[in-house]
């Protein structure tokens, strides 16, 4: 590779090591994130997951469980016929829990993704210039933040209809205030970087510095944030469904079949531990999941093989 | 240098043949090959080599802190008569004083700097803590900093970049060590500090006898502060000997390429062609063969030896660098 | 040859904090700096921690605003401006900075980066793009693969010659160098000169080179102006600078830097441990005072071992020693020339 009499530079990279040359997106990032095992579990959770949300009404054993009930079948013990048990009513748990993961997802993506189609912004705007206007929002946030999650679904479900969509407005309102803080934490930081440094010395404009280079730096955090974001909505959401204030009967979301079981407790053990267990799955995923991609992505992080 | 008659004292330090290899994401590195040093007592090496070339493994094996998976095929590193590679440079601690290359970064801000310096003297050196606290401020003195009383108190933002550089170096000698490592302590210091340190350490280690082994990139900084030095290249060593000898005449092709280089000394401006190779992906035979104007086919065949030469000189190369004026240097 | 950049009297302020209550006043980090750089020179400036050369590099590119003075580039005044277009005016002076691997966007592969200085400046087509990007890749000789990869895969000359790349795109007359040598081995060093000798050269450009770096500031510059505290102590060619200084301050700092000494002649004996020479001048004396506390007078006289009660009074002003060198010392005529170890002639 080098060339013996020549001025100029034809080697390529000194480091032995990482030639991967992941973007967020691409294969490398994928490979990258592949011979990392804690994160390789994650992924296989989340898609696992995804599986079975897409696929939920062919999966199921008993779709029919969503709204019928069978109170015949009514508390029977995990069995062949019913892997996961009947719950009150004598449906399929194994189906409603299959069928749950649909609403979980949903919720868990909707919820996150508007807090941060209204937080991240925010962060971007006040993170970049010290004025009255940064102030304000960084205020504003702060205001939001102070108001607990449960509160504030109990009091938007007195104003709107209780239900679900309640529920998750309430959650994003109550959720965005992370992801400004966290942008903001991150484009202050990143404004005095000798690389923004550099972008308006050759005549880059604050649009397409903030837009194009911080965004993407501050990435990471974003992502990280998001995935816990989606692991902590999925155990809120499941909490306002139990305490009544979520998703309503019949539907086999989680938190309500947690809630309905209280009352079957101790005997029918099998009725909120199921649900319980996806719960833990699916959050679990989701945090091993987010941190392995924020590792991954990252082009500057590689490891050596031990 | 010393022209004493009186029967030759085994070094202080001496490295033997060490080898260092690692397991990386891109292959095998082979990080150090074969490399033979050592420091007599009293005297100043210096170990000097661009990146790549491995002083900083080298270093990290004497004090007894080379990375986990780091694999050590052969080789011995010998301080004192005691094999410090078998337990870890154990034996070693306390009687070996580091000093680190950044002032700015390796003190905890967190923390006074006397109380850092004072519990490396706990773990190492005997003693009270009033004892210590004593030698700390003797210490001080010694190193010049300014009211040195004063100083156990403050914190390392407290100091200016120069009198870091001497909290270090007096942390170095907290348990009275025989051997002093330093690692390019002046790299990121102004001009004139950097005088003042180097001034330093000439004193300290003619006044205590220390031994001082001296990493550095810069020869400037070489030829002003060492007795002896050691050429690395690529992990092996190209050339050693008397510092004033070799900068005056070196042998070995990669010496005088480099030398010719620098911008005391360049006819004109050249580099040396080619890279320093990865690690990874080491030349057969002699490492700097891809690159050397004086290549032949044997030196493709098998490593050069170290050959010794007049005045207490060495080479791993058989062929006479002198002749390189009449080769291409660009 | 006629001036393509220069500076009367600048003095550009940092930290000044107008909160509502309080004003804390700022430092002048450049209190006062004349400057003439001609077209087609290497001008270098030299100094240590806190003299201010970056602040001036940032005030004379527009990122940073004057205080008081005058900037003129090819002969227009372009200082006074308000800050969001003081930068437009002078893009024809471009800043290649000490660190060139971090001053690239980590998530950016090195040819988008390249790429986006010219859409910025109006260059929009993908093939032209591509065009000129291979080909200021290969006048700064790299191949145009080193495109598609990540700044932090690159080695530190690798990454000093992208950094060079990005702005020679953007058509320069002037390139602020900042410390482009620091850092780099020795062999990387020597191309990397090179290479802005060949690029001066082929592109037309004026260096304007910022350096701590005295053997390589001797090597590459045509003329240079030392600064102490925010002022230009002295300023003259390289050859006179270094052979002959006169300010205390010049005189003392090329004392302290170490020089690798010529060969020994063949057959001589050269001294076992060559010093630097510093036995006969001392090293200087204290720590720099802080930019808060400016000595009264001469700001270096706390340091000077030349000092008299003169000095403490009054500050002196640049007095002209011979053609093109100018010294800020009111004792500059008794010391006598020491005859420096950093002549010119070859060993």
């Amino acid at each position: 590779m080098s060339g013996i009499g020549l001025p100029s530079d034809r080697s390529g990279p000194v480091r032995s090591g990482s030639v991967q040359l992941p973007t967020f997106l691409r294969s490398g990032a994928l490979r990258k994130l592949l011979r990392d095992p804690v994160a390789t579990l994650g992924l296989a959770i989340v898609m696992f997951a995804l599986i079975v949300a897409v696929f939920a009404p062919w999966l199921a054993p008993h779709p029919e469980d969503a709204y019928e009930s069978h109170l015949l079948q009514r508390l029977q013990a995990p069995s062949a016929e019913f892997p996961f048990g009947t719950d009150n009513l004598g449906r399929d748990i194994l189906s409603r829990v299959i069928l749950g993961t649909r609403s979980a997802l949903v919720v868990a993506v909707s919820v996150v993704g508007a807090a941060m189609l209204i937080g991240v912004p925010m962060g971007l705007v006040a993170g970049w210039k010290d004025s009255w206007l940064s102030e304000l929002l960084m205020r504003v946030t702060d205001v939001f933040l102070a108001v607990p999650q449960l509160i504030l679904a109990l009091a938007l479900g007195q104003l709107m209809a209780p239900g679900l969509t309640t529920a998750m407005v309430a959650l994003a309102l109550t959720y965005w205030p992370f992801f400004a803080r966290t942008v903001f934490a991150e484009t202050r930081r990143l404004r005095t970087s000798l690389f923004v440094d550099a972008l308006a010395s050759i005549g880059a404009s604050p649009a397409r510095i903030l837009l194009l280079h911080v965004l993407p730096n501050a990435a990471p955090a974003i992502l990280v944030r998001a995935t816990i974001g989606m692991g902590f909505t999925i155990l809120t959401a499941a909490t306002l469904g139990f305490l009544g204030v979520g998703a309503a009967p019949p539907s086999p979301d989680w938190g309500l079949a947690i809630s309905e079981a209280r009352q079957h407790l101790p005997e029918a053990w099998w009725f909120p531990t199921f649900p319980g267990l996806a719960i833990l799955l699916l959050v679990l995923g989701f945090n091993l999941l987010g941190d392995g991609l924020r590792d991954a992505a990252d082009p500057r992080l590689r490891r050596s093989r031990r | 240098m010393h022209a004493t008659p009186a029967p030759a004292r085994a070094p202080l330090l001496s490295v033997e043949n060490l080898s260092v290899q690692i397991r990386t994401d891109g292959g095998l590195a082979r990080i150090l090959d074969d490399v033979t040093l050592a420091v007599p007592r009293g005297t100043t090496l210096g170990v000097v080599g661009e990146s790549g070339c491995g002083k900083s493994t080298l270093l990290r094996a004497i004090l007894g802190i080379l990375p986990r998976g780091a694999m050590v095929p052969k080789g011995a590193v010998i301080f004192d008569n005691t094999d410090i590679l078998e337990d870890g440079a154990k034996s070693a601690r306390g009687r070996i004083g580091f000093v680190p290359q950044d002032p700015y970064l390796s003190l905890n801000p967190v923390f006074r700097a006397g109380d850092q310096i004072l519990e490396i003297m706990r773990r190492h050196a005997p003693g009270t803590r009033r004892d210590h606290k004593a030698k700390l401020i003797e210490l001080f003195r010694a190193v010049q900093l300014p009211e040195p009383e004063a100083a156990l108190a403050k914190y390392p933002h407290q100091f200016s970049g120069g009198q870091r550089q001497r909290l270090l170096i007096a942390a170095a000698l907290a348990c009275d060590p025989a051997l002093v490592v330093a690692d390019e302590p002046t790299t990121a210091l102004d001009v004139t500090t950097q005088q003042e340190i180097l001034a330093l350490l000439r004193q300290l280690t003619a006044e205590r006898g220390l031994s001082l082994l001296f990493v550095t990139h810069d020869f400037g900084v070489l030829a002003a502060l060492c007795d002896q030095v050691v050429v690395l290249y690529a992990g092996r060593v190209a050339e050693a000997g008397p510092t004033r000898a070799v900068l005056d005449a070196p042998r070995h092709p990669y010496t005088r390429l480099l030398l010719a280089c620098h911008p005391d000394r360049a006819e004109d401006l050249v580099g040396i062609p080619g890279t320093v190779p990865a690690a990874t992906a080491q030349p057969e035979g002699c490492r700097f063969h891809p690159r050397c104007p004086l290549a032949r086919p044997a030196c493709h065949a098998a490593p050069p030896p170290v050959l010794p030469l007049a005045g207490g000189r060495g080479v791993a190369c058989p062929y006479n660098a002198e002749e390189l004026p009449e080769m291409v240097l660009a | 040859m006629p001036e393509i950049l220069g500076a009367s009297g600048l003095v550009v302020e940092l930290g000044a904090r107008r909160g509502l209550l309080r004003h804390q006043a700022g430092v002048r980090a450049v209190d006062g700096v004349d400057l003439s750089v001609q077209a087609g020179e290497t001008f270098g400036i030299v100094g240590e921690s806190g003299c201010g050369k970056t602040t001036l590099a940032r005030a004379l590119l527009g990122l940073q605003r004057e205080a008081d003075g005058e900037i003129r580039l090819e002969g227009r005044i372009v200082s006074g401006r308000e800050p969001a277009t003081a930068r437009r005016e002078r893009a024809a002076v471009h800043y290649v900075h000490q660190d060139p691997g971090a001053a690239l966007d980590p998530w950016w592969r090195v040819g988008a980066a390249l790429a986006e200085g010219l859409t910025i400046h109006g260059v929009r087509d993908p093939a032209e793009q591509r065009a000129r990007i291979s080909e200021t890749l290969a006048a700064v000789g790299l191949d145009p693969a080193f495109a598609e990869r990540y700044p932090h895969e690159l080695s530190g000359g690798q990454q000093r010659r992208i950094g060079l790349a990005r702005i020679l795109l953007l058509r320069p007359k002037v390139v602020i160098l900042d410390e482009p040598t620091a850092g780099l081995d020795l062999s990387v060093q020597a191309a990397v000169l090179r290479l802005l000798r060949e690029l001066r050269g082929r592109f037309g450009l004026t260096y304007l080179f910022i350096s701590h770096d005295l053997s390589v500031v001797r090597r590459v510059c045509d003329r240079v102006a030392v600064m102490y505290l925010g002022r230009v102590v002295e300023e003259g060619t390289a050859r006179d600078l270094f052979e002959a200084p006169r300010h205390p301050y010049t005189r003392a700092l090329l004392a302290a830097a170490p020089r690798l000494p010529p060969p020994a002649r063949a057959g001589g004996q050269g001294d076992p441990l060559q010093t630097s020479g510093a036995a006969d001048i001392p090293s200087l004396p204290g720590d720099p005072p802080s930019l808060r506390a400016i000595p009264a007078g001469c700001r270096f006289h706390p340091r000077c071992a030349l000092a008299e009660p003169r000095c403490a009074a009054q500050d002196p002003a640049a007095e002209v020693v011979g053609p093109e060198h100018s010294v800020a010392c009111h004792r500059w005529r008794e010391a006598a020339p020491v005859p420096s170890q950093h002549s010119t002639e070859p060993a």
